[in-house]
């Protein structure tokens, strides 16, 4: 039981780090992309290789998986930044499905739909460590860059292109670099939590990089608060626990547990959008913020 | 008050030209935005006065003329890289950053460099700035709230808090002074009277002429394209022709 609660909290604090660096992108620079899943996959599978055949070292793992996402969301993200709003969604929606083909199919590199498996547990420096400790703190150090930007002039830059991008390059902000620089930044984050999710599970494949993976992402934000600091942390936490919460309830039996989840979801997010539009912090912060 | 009309305009647009599937929006408009002058453009809607501002900031490509900035060409740069060399400019639905502090918007146009860092003036600098931007605008009292959630009057000054911020030389200025009441008017006009004392070139798009006979220095009449008339305002302003032309009778052409 407590091996279990430590699992889920490792869960939940990896898709805290994907829900908080993908509401960098969409809250504070107002980029909307569904194709988080994608870097969250490549971080796992360059995770997964880095201990599998070069060391079992948590650092490396994280580090060579944030270089390889967010070096390749800048060669996907460049060209694609240039087409704005409800384009770049359906520019991320096409990259989604494209990598999903790719790491079905790059076998020598992900295994295939069999996934890559006999990830050794992560080290730090020699020393076995867990899971949920290194989660726990690469979560916190993200929170911490993200709170740093959002204060400083890099925030104030993605917020002005977010409200008004024509205006913010009338001021002399050059938007292709800020976008780029955000969206890298966020991917990087993303193939963090790709290479912790990898040690911690010791096996991945690409059932975990789809695109309901990030809809699933997406929707931690939103429920949140996007543009919030701590929202898509609540956001992420709420919607992990509600599934292993209701396997708890008695009164539902085991086998339409499922059918369930779907009901309460659907209706929680409809219930939500209309009550708190803006999140379940984004509201609370907006009241301040009016006081 | 007005610099002497020897010195060499810091901005000067020759044969500027730009079309739009058939129409021709811009067609061959010749101006020159002296420091320490206001500017007005003037003319009907459609005129082509804000495909102008687009040519010179560089949001639309010219299809022909240039646009000098001291001496060098401007035309072909990215909008960012025209602010960056000291055009500021307005807009008409303002752009606001809605979302952001009144502050922040002001502390966004101090701030230019896309990266985590700003090289150049120090951070202190840069808040003074802004403070004082807030100050001349009177929107000190409000820097905290929204944009979003600010009067009619206290955004169009938010505009102009940002232009006064970004501490450019040329400002180009897309109808601020419309819909403002007359105390908003006066202080508005105090603010521009201001930057001309410093040297600015202000060009401004104007739709109410007691504004513009009572802040412009020189007129630009333009009218489907083409500069018509340029001179002093109250020689402009006098010309039945352009009057007529202004006030939608215009004369029938001759078959």
């Amino acid at each position: 039981m407590t091996a279990y609660l430590a699992s889920l909290a490792t869960l939940a604090a990896i898709f805290a780090i994907l829900a908080v660096t993908l509401n960098f992108m969409v809250g504070y620079a107002g980029i909307f992309s569904v194709a988080h899943a994608v870097f969250f996959g490549l971080g796992a599978y360059a995770g997964a290789q880095v201990a599998l055949h070069l060391v079992p070292d948590a650092l490396a793992a994280c580090a060579v998986a944030a270089l390889i996402a967010g070096g390749l969301s800048l060669c996907l993200a460049l060209p694609a930044l240039r087409v704005r709003g409800e384009y770049f969604v359906a520019a991320s929606l096409g990259l989604q499905m494209m990598a999903l083909t790719l790491f079905s199919e790059a076998k020598g590199l992900t295994g295939g739909l069999g996934g890559l498996i006999g990830i050794p547990p992560p080290r730090l420096f020699g020393f076995a460590v867990g899971a949920l400790p290194l989660s726990l703190a690469a979560l916190a150090l993200i929170l911490l860059a993200i709170a740093a930007m959002a204060r400083g002039s890099f925030g104030r830059t993605l917020q002005s292109i977010r409200d008004a991008e024509s205006a913010a390059e009338a001021l002399g902000k050059n938007v292709a670099v800020a976008k780029a620089l955000a969206v890298a930044f966020a991917c990087a984050g993303a193939g963090v939590a790709g290479a912790l999710f990898a040690l911690h599970m010791q096996f991945v494949n690409v059932e975990s990089f789809t695109l309901e993976q990030s809809v699933l992402v997406m929707a931690m934000v939103i429920v949140g608060g996007t543009g919030t600091l701590l929202g898509p942390v609540v956001g992420a936490v709420l919607l992990l626990s509600l599934p292993a919460g209701l396997a708890f309830l008695p009164f539902i039996p085991p086998t339409e547990v499922g059918a369930v989840q779907q009901i309460i979801y659907g209706l929680a997010m409809t219930l939500l959008m209309i009550f708190r539009p803006a999140g379940l912090v984004g509201d609370l912060s907006r009241g301040r913020s009016e006081a | 008050m007005n610099r002497p009309a020897s010195m060499d305009p810091p901005l000067r647009c020759e044969g500027l030209a730009r079309s739009f599937g058939g129409v021709q929006a811009v067609a061959g408009v010749s101006l020159a935005l002296p420091a320490g002058q206001v500017t007005a453009l003037v003319g009907p809607n459609g005129a082509g006065k804000t495909t102008v501002f687009n040519l010179i900031t560089g949001n639309l490509r010219a299809d022909a003329g240039v646009a000098l900035l001291r001496g060098q060409s401007i035309l072909g740069l990215k909008p960012w890289q025209v602010a960056r060399r000291g055009v500021a400019r307005s807009f008409q639905d303002l752009r606001l950053f809605t979302h952001m502090s009144v502050r922040d918007n002001v502390l966004a146009a101090t701030e230019r460099s896309a990266w985590f860092w700003q090289p150049g003036t120090g951070r202190r600098a840069r808040e003074a700035a802004a403070e004082a931007a807030l100050e001349a605008t009177g929107l000190a009292t409000l820097a905290t709230a929204r944009a979003v959630d600010l009067a009619y009057a206290e955004r169009k000054f938010l505009s102009m808090a940002r232009i006064l911020a970004a501490q450019a030389e040329i400002w180009l200025l897309d109808e601020p002074a419309s819909g403002l009441d007359l105390a908003s008017r006066l202080r508005f006009g105090q603010l521009l009277k201001d930057a001309r004392a410093r040297g600015v070139a202000i060009c401004l798009i104007e739709h109410n002429l007691d504004v513009v006979a009572e802040l412009a220095d020189r007129i630009a009449f333009l009218d489907q394209g083409r500069v018509l008339a340029e001179g002093e305002p109250q020689a402009i302003l006098r010309d039945p022709q352009l009057a007529a032309i202004y006030f939608g009778d215009r004369p029938q052409e001759v078959a």
